[in-house]
């Protein structure tokens, strides 16, 4: 099949490029390093062992694993038998104690209504890493009740930037891995002459536009599963946490986080196809494409820090992934708005491709002086 | 031999000018007719050259025949079939061949020759045969598995004709075959036309060298200003000085010394 035999071409001609992979995986590579000395930094005790207090209130078998999870951790846990909440909590707060465990009447029965809360103080480090470690313990005990978080006090600032522009990061992170090869694929191509070849052949222009646009968003998906492997590595770090890979975030959340991401290069990948289509040269491609890479870093950039913008941001491409991201990395889990992000991105590649199509087919576009 | 393999007939195109173009060429039109009204046949087996000065035409007019462009006006059929209605079906029944259009230097002579193969369509196992036939035939066999960017321009020229005809076209088109290589290249691209020919194939190529003409063509026409001066056999053309008959019709057509 012809369109088989395009892709094959471009995977072919990736895959026995050393430099153009170097190019793929760098950025995770880059995500990771950085993230884990901002996590250094911002958590400078971070490798200590802590000797942790906590208060208890009700039981579940549960407390075995947390304290089987502590002594693995090379950490010391003692349980402080908690009177009232009231108390428990304002030496929680005042820093006596790393964090207060209150376990609904019927926690082990799994009943109704049953869960645990976890009160825990914000900018204390060894209070959010116990908070970190308790709930990934009671995550991985995986029995249908609800954690409740009660964070007291203001959110370490440093970590609150760095969850913020982290979006960002990935989203620049992306557009390059895109950039680096479409423009050298399809505007340099164009350029040299070797696309025009490949018009006068008996081929689909659709297949033509198709056969760059699948394999190179794949290539790209490779560069942005590196960024989002990047993050979830350095995302305990940041949180203080030095073990596990989930940090305190559930499976779903990395889930739907890794969904979003690999609905972005596709996106990217044919809008910059368009573009180096439309241009003569690599360089008027590359000035187009920086120039969008601009506008959708300073979307994502007021996105990150302008607080929900409204669902119509999920119809606006790149803008959507990043609000998303957000809502996950602020803990919750949005599954329509993911699969609607989702959906608009794949709608406006296939558009996207239409267009290229049509550009690949207008002899002024391919042909014209 | 009178089997009519190409047939154009009242071709015409116009191109705007933008603005750019405009200054370029020091006009004030927005439109520049490129070819205007051109009809001729090329027969089976023959070699047909449209000979004429810059801006003729004549690349014009073979990015019609090899369906790049469309025509504003008139139709070619070759072989039978119409570039304007069944352009896909033209593709493979030509082979087209300019300086413009490029191989990518990453890869190897034998990788692009399956991939255009597939491109046209062409069996695997077919094309497999033909691979080792043309790559021996015009010496390629060596250099089958070295990346294009590092084969000598002799070499590399003779990879892009092989490729052009991967798909055992009825007929190749040439656009300027000689143009900017040297005489021993030059000789690569004329011995490898005289080939073709031998091998029973139509070829229609363009140039405003005198000599090329006269060396390797049957009939010729001469194309001025998008339209078609003379046409016929090199003798009845040509009149023993394709030079000088040029630059008579030259003069009647413009009305100006050269
Ligand atoms: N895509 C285009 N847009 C605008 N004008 C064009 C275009 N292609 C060709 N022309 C103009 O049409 C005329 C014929 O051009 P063409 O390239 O067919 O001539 P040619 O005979 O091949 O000349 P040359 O020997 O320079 O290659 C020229 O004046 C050229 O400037
Ligand atoms: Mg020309």
């Amino acid at each position: 099949m012809k369109l088989a035999a395009l892709i094959r071409k471009e995977f072919h001609r990736f895959f026995h490029d050393p430099r153009l992979i170097v190019t793929m995986l760098l950025p995770g590579l880059l995500i990771f390093a950085l993230y884990s000395i901002l996590g250094e930094v911002i958590y400078t005790d971070e490798q200590e062992t802590y000797e942790y207090k906590a208060y208890l209130m009700g039981s579940s078998e549960a407390v075995t694993l947390i304290d089987a999870a502590f002594e693995g951790a090379g950490s010391d846990l003692e349980w402080l038998p908690a009177e009232d909440e009231e108390t428990a909590r304002a030496e929680v707060e005042k820093g006596n104690a790393a964090a207060l465990i209150v376990f609904s009447e019927n926690f082990d029965a799994y009943g109704e209504g049953a869960n645990v809360a976890i009160y825990y103080k914000m900018d204390d480090d060894a209070s959010y890493q116990f908070y970190a470690l308790v709930s990934a313990v009671l995550t991985e005990y995986g029995m249908p009740f609800a954690i409740v978080s009660n964070p007291i006090g203001e959110e370490n600032l440093g970590m609150t930037v760095m969850r913020s522009v982290l979006p960002l990061l990935l989203v620049c992170f992306i557009f390059s891995a895109c950039m680096s090869v479409t423009l050298e694929s399809v505007a340099g191509e164009k350029e040299r002459g070797t696309l025009s070849t490949v018009l006068v052949t008996s081929v689909k222009r659709s297949h033509v536009a198709l056969g760059k646009v699948v394999p190179l968003s794949c290539i790209s998906m490779l560069g942005a599963l590196s960024s989002f492997l990047g993050v979830a590595f350095s995302m305990p770090k940041l949180m203080g946490v030095s073990f596990g890979f989930l940090g305190s975030y559930g499976f779903a959340s990395y889930a739907l986080m890794f969904l979003l991401i690999l609905s972005v290069p596709p996106l990217i990948v044919a809008l910059i196809s368009v573009f180096s289509t439309l241009s003569r040269s690599m360089k008027e491609a590359s000035a187009y494409t920086s120039a969008l890479m601009i506008v959708s870093m300073v979307v994502s950039l007021i996105a990150s820090f302008v607080p929900a913008m409204g669902n119509w941001a999920l119809c606006v491409p790149v803008l959507n992934a990043v609000v998303t991201l957000q809502t996950i990395l602020d803990g919750g889990v949005p599954v329509w708005q993911t699969f609607v992000s989702m959906g608009a991105n794949v709608l406006y590649t296939a558009l996207l491709v239409y267009l290229m199509t049509r550009l690949l087919s207008s002899e002024r576009i391919m042909f014209g002086k | 031999m009178n089997e009519e393999i190409v047939r154009a007939d009242g071709l015409k195109k116009t191109f705007t000018l933008s603005k750019k173009q405009q200054k370029i060429e020091r006009t004030g039109d927005t439109r520049r007719v490129a070819v205007n009204g051109l009809s001729f046949s090329a027969y089976r087996g023959e070699i047909y050259g449209l000979l004429g000065p810059n801006g003729a035409g004549k690349t014009t007019t073979l990015r019609m025949l090899a369906t790049l462009i469309r025509p504003d006006a008139g139709d070619a059929l070759i072989c039978g079939s119409s570039i304007v209605r069944d352009p896909a079906k033209v593709r493979d029944k030509i082979g087209f061949l300019t300086s413009e259009l490029k191989l990518e230097g990453f890869f190897t002579p034998s990788y692009l020759f399956n991939f255009f193969g597939e491109m046209h369509g062409v069996p695997k196992d077919v094309l497999e045969v033909r691979k080792q036939e043309l790559f021996s035939r015009f010496g390629i066999d060596k250099f089958a598995e070295v990346q294009v960017k590092n084969l000598s321009t002799g070499m590399l020229q003779k990879v892009s004709l092989v490729i052009s005809i991967v798909h055992d076209p009825e007929v190749l088109i040439f656009d300027e075959p000689t143009n900017g290589l040297d005489v021993l290249t030059a000789k690569v691209v004329t011995d490898f036309l005289t080939e073709l020919k031998g091998m029973g194939k139509s070829i229609l190529l363009s140039t405003h060298i005198f000599s090329l003409v006269e060396k390797l063509c049957d009939r010729v026409g001469v194309l001025i200003d998008g339209r078609l001066a003379a046409e016929g056999n090199l003798e009845e053309v040509a009149r023993g000085d394709l030079e000088g008959s040029f630059f008579d019709l030259y003069h009647t057509i413009k009305g100006e010394t050269v």
